[in-house]
């Protein structure tokens, strides 16, 4: 599939055994240090190592491993916020391999909804006004984006937030507004890293509910330490040292 | 049941689907739109971020805008007064025709400089147009000449004039008032019966020929005499004390010099009190310059190139520090802003999208800076004469001029376009992973 034609890609079918993400052979070293005045002298280091995965609409798959064993960077790969060195990584169909930053952003935007530990969710905003930021760059009016948005929070239990600026939130609070910012595009994928790094044990839960939930309609790919959100999955992908161990 | 494909569930239904649910399902990306919405988002962000406590480097490039912006406006306003002369701005505006290359500054001591020609007749030209109230050509020529109780020859500048009929103007801070009106000489076709010889000497002039009013003075190489009909005090300096200097009729002047021949002139004054004659004048006269001022050379100098000068060095030196000063802070706000344009890439924004966003932040935070420095700078100019009419007695130097104001919001909008390359190639250096730990 062509880059350009990204543009034109219509959302999986819920319960589709096409597969909706996939990795083929995937691998990416990283250069480390500038090296000596020979290219092949550059030192680098394997973050990923011949990775191959499919995940299908409606599933609900963790990642699970210790730090420094790649899950950030298969998440980075899956999320089209970096490129492989070598094999394919295909998101609805879209190899992104070749693309232009241009076109990944434009995949992000349409086929893909990011979730941060951090929430990093923009300060100056509302709530309701940062769920419709990821609309802002299609060309929507404020008062759909919000309609939008208002719609979204309402349904995740946020209708009384819908003005409170960020600071004024708790923490699982955050989080479900950056849910719903990942949702509000309608991404046929969503990737969470530690979305509960961040809270308690109960909030944790209720935003674990919400990515449980969410599968319906898509897949969500989640990265965790957390032992009770990999429990949640439908199965788990475990990595160390950047390879693939197992699939539970 | 959480949100998923809430539109598309919508739309299953007997309801028509709107443009706006359209937008959404097929991510419509109409570059209008686009922009319009961007725009919005950029403007009001940076409107809240100005109002927020925080933004220290936002705040600062709008104040840094707003002094260079100020600063411009200010001295502009002085440079407009300067040029229009608001110092002696009354009823009465003298414009002065000099040869395109031509220095008022110079006039007074240089002889062999460009002259206009053809002077007695674009001169009654001029005195047609019911603003002017007069015009007379004038010639000056340092000239030797010798009363006839002595043998030695002495250099006085003669000023050669038609006295207009009706007014009695000062030139070369002389009074034309004792002089025959008009030229009896050049129109009696240069008849030597019409030939006046009236001369009006400054003090200086009749101290240096040891002369006294009534006096006979010759010209050595000519036949002709003038008279001494005035003696007047002149404030015409040379830098070494009062210029000997005398008034006579032009064609008189014309005759001893040889400039009859061609009719020529060192320049034309045009007296009216109607600032708008000005583009008549320039227009009737080919390859010459239109200046304003109020003396005669060696007086109160002040020429066309003074006021453009300053105009011009106040908007480069502007613009420079303006720009550099914006590109330094917006730069800084940028890298501080790092988590915000990678939060936007995050969810798709494209880094033109991204530019465009932080182009805009610029280029409002500038206008901004422009709108209020122009005020400020308008109200430098207000206190500048205020200050001068207070303390010194001066009358006002600068004017305040309406343009002003948009010419410094086009000049703040200047800085903000060409300061955008570094705030932009920093955002575009920018990496969600970097820039969001991931």
């Amino acid at each position: 599939m062509t880059a350009d034609s990204s543009t034109e890609q219509t959302h999986a079918e819920p319960g589709s055994t096409e597969s909706i993400v996939t990795c083929e052979s995937v691998s990416r070293e990283y250069s480390r240090g500038q090296g000596g005045f020979r290219q092949d002298e550059i030192p680098t280091v394997t973050a990923l190592d011949n990775i191959s995965l499919e995940i299908t609409p409606g599933e609900f798959v963790g990642i699970a491993g210790p730090s420094g064993s790649g899950k950030s960077t298969l998440l980075h790969l899956l999320g089209a916020l970096d490129t492989p060195t070598s094999g394919q990584v295909l998101i609805s169909g879209t190899n992104t391999e070749g693309l232009s930053t241009r076109q990944r952003a434009r995949l992000r935007a349409k086929q893909v909804g990011i979730v941060f530990q951090r929430f990093y969710l923009l300060q100056s905003l509302s709530a309701q006004a940062n769920v419709a930021v990821p609309l802002i760059d299609h060309g929507i009016k404020k008062r759909d984006r919000h309609n939008h948005a208002k719609e979204i929070l309402t349904q995740l239990g946020l209708e009384d937030r819908l003005d409170h600026k960020p600071g004024t939130l708790s923490g699982g609070e955050q989080q479900r507004v950056a849910i719903a910012r990942s949702l509000i595009t309608d991404p046929d994928v969503i990737i969470a890293d530690e979305p509960t790094g961040e809270l308690d044990t109960e909030t944790g839960a209720r935003v674990l509910d919400i990515f449980e939930t969410a599968t319906t309609d898509r897949a969500v790919i989640l990265a965790s330490h957390d032992q009770a959100a990999l429990d949640r999955a439908d199965r788990v992908i475990t990595l160390r040292d950047g390879r693939r161990q197992d699939d539970e | 049941m959480v949100v998923v494909k809430t539109m598309s569930d919508n739309n299953s239904g007997t309801e028509a689907e709107t443009d706006t649910d359209r937008d959404i399902n097929t991510f419509s990306r109409s570059r209008e739109k686009r922009i319009f919405t961007l725009s919005a988002f950029a403007i009001t962000r940076t409107l809240n971020r100005l109002r927020t406590p925080g933004s220290r480097r936002i705040t600062l490039t709008l104040i840094g805008v707003m002094i260079a912006i100020a600063l411009m406006t200010t001295v502009s306003g002085v440079a407009l007064g300067l040029a229009t002369q608001s110092a002696v701005q009354g009823d009465n505006v003298d414009y002065w025709i000099v040869p395109e290359t031509g220095n008022l500054n110079t006039i007074a001591v240089s002889t062999e400089q460009t002259r206009l020609g053809d002077t007695h007749r674009f001169t009654s030209r001029l005195t047609r147009n019911d603003r002017i109230q007069y015009a007379t050509p004038v010639l000056s020529q340092v000239v030797p000449v010798q009363t006839q109780a002595t043998t030695n020859r002495k250099y006085i500048l003669l000023v050669g004039v038609i006295p207009p009929n009706g007014s009695n103007p000062t030139i070369a801070s002389l009074p034309t008032t004792a002089l025959t009106s008009g030229d009896p000489y050049f129109n009696s076709n240069r008849s030597t019966d019409a030939w006046t010889g009236e001369l009006i000497a400054s003090q200086a002039a009749v101290t240096v020929l040891n002369a006294s009013a009534g006096e006979t003075i010759t010209t050595p190489g000519t036949d002709q005499t003038f008279t001494i009909i005035d003696i007047a005090d002149s404030e015409l300096q040379t830098g070494v004390g009062a210029a000997p200097v005398a008034l006579v009729h032009l064609s008189e002047l014309q005759a001893i010099t040889g400039a009859a021949d061609g009719d020529t002139a060192s320049q034309i004054l045009v007296s009216s009190n109607d600032q708008r004659v000005r583009t008549t004048i320039e227009g009737i006269y080919p390859q010459t310059d239109v200046v304003t001022r109020t003396g005669f050379a060696g007086q109160t100098v002040s020429t066309s190139s003074l006021p453009v000068a300053m105009g011009i060095a106040a908007f480069v030196v502007s613009l420079i520090i303006g720009t550099l000063f914006t590109a330094t802070t917006m730069g800084l706000e940028i890298s501080h802003d790092r988590q915000f344009i990678a939060i936007l890439s995050a969810v798709g924004y494209t880094e033109r999208s991204i530019g465009f966003v932080i182009a805009l932040q610029v280029v409002t935070v500038c206008l901004i800076g422009g709108v209020s420095g122009s005020l400020v700078g308008i109200g430098g100019i207000y206190l500048i004469n205020t200050f001068l009419a207070r303390t010194l007695s001066l009358p006002a130097v600068g004017i305040i001029d309406l343009r002003l104001i948009p010419y410094g919001i086009m000049t703040a909008i200047m800085i903000g376009v060409l300061s955008l390359p570094y705030p932009v190639w920093l955002a575009r250096r920018t990496t969600i992973m970097e820039a969001l730990r991931l």
